[in-house]
């Protein structure tokens, strides 16, 4: 039976390495199918948070052992909520988007995360604290699992 | 992340198998395909079948790959994409780029059409 009425939080404390990234979308899927998120939500939710979590292992740790990502996960009956912290030194977003599809920007290698993130959620916002760039992003639960609307 | 290659035609696949991100994954799949266009491959179909997921760092390079094989007048397209990997094209524009097939077949077409 699902947990759609109660409130759940999960915090991730991973290295970084991309091989754990298979650790956060175990976590994302378990936890979503119990609030009875619709297996499409889930996808969604799981490819946002892997690329916020990508993106923190890679450009933000630079994949140093020393440093950890700090993913946090909070689900209730109407939503999913992630933050995802690194230790590094800040990226500025508003720089890296591609959004032009002529040719030459649509063969750029990079500026594809935040795209990512912002089409697979219902919002997305990024802030500098605590030593770390945090990623906080949400998901809304639309229907159920049965894929029938719940209104 | 495996690789396996197989010719079909004119054409070479590749399977992959496991996630496309960065990291040692990345750096497989990069020199793989160099190592293959240094031996004069320049037809490829990336099946994307077990490919669990990719993120933009994977994307970058199916793009670099594309780039490099195009720049030398062949061709890369994609065939099998899970939904959930579709969808990653799709919102991504990368759909406009690539060619992408849903079988085999018209995957190993595209090139014998393309070269008549």
């Amino acid at each position: 039976m699902g947990k759609k009425n109660s409130v759940e939080k999960m915090i991730l404390n991973i290295p970084s390495d991309l091989k754990f990234l298979g650790a956060v979308d175990a976590a994302i899927q378990d936890l979503a199918r119990e609030f009875l998120f619709s297996q499409d939500a889930i996808n969604d939710v799981s490819t946002a948070l892997i690329e916020a979590c990508s993106n923190a292992i890679e450009h933000g740790n630079r994949f140093s052992p020393d440093k950890r990502v700090v993913v946090t996960l909070t689900f209730n009956g109407d939503a999913f909520y992630a933050s995802v912290k690194d230790e590094g030194p800040g990226f500025d977003f508003s720089n890296a988007l591609v959004e032009d599809t002529s040719p030459p920007e649509l063969m750029s290698e990079r500026g594809r995360g935040i795209m990512i993130m912002r089409a697979f959620t219902d919002s997305l916002a990024w802030r500098y604290a605590d030593g770390g760039l945090y990623v906080e992003l949400s998901k809304l639960r639309r229907g159920d699992a049965s894929g029938e609307p719940s209104e | 992340m495996k690789i396996t290659q197989r010719e079909v035609g004119s054409a070479l696949i590749l399977d992959l198998n496991g996630k496309l991100t960065g990291g040692p994954d990345a750096d497989l799949f990069r020199e793989t395909f160099k190592t293959l266009m240094d031996q004069g491959r320049r037809n490829f179909i990336i099946n994307l079948e077990k490919v669990t997921w990719i993120n933009s760092t994977g994307l970058g390079i199916l793009i670099s790959n594309y780039a490099n094989v195009r720049k030398d007048g062949g061709d890369l397209v994609v065939m099998r994409a899970s939904e959930r990997i579709e969808s990653i094209l799709y919102v991504t524009k990368l759909n406009l780029l690539f060619k992408t097939f849903e079988n085999e077949e018209d995957a190993v077409k595209s090139f014998t059409q393309s070269a008549r």
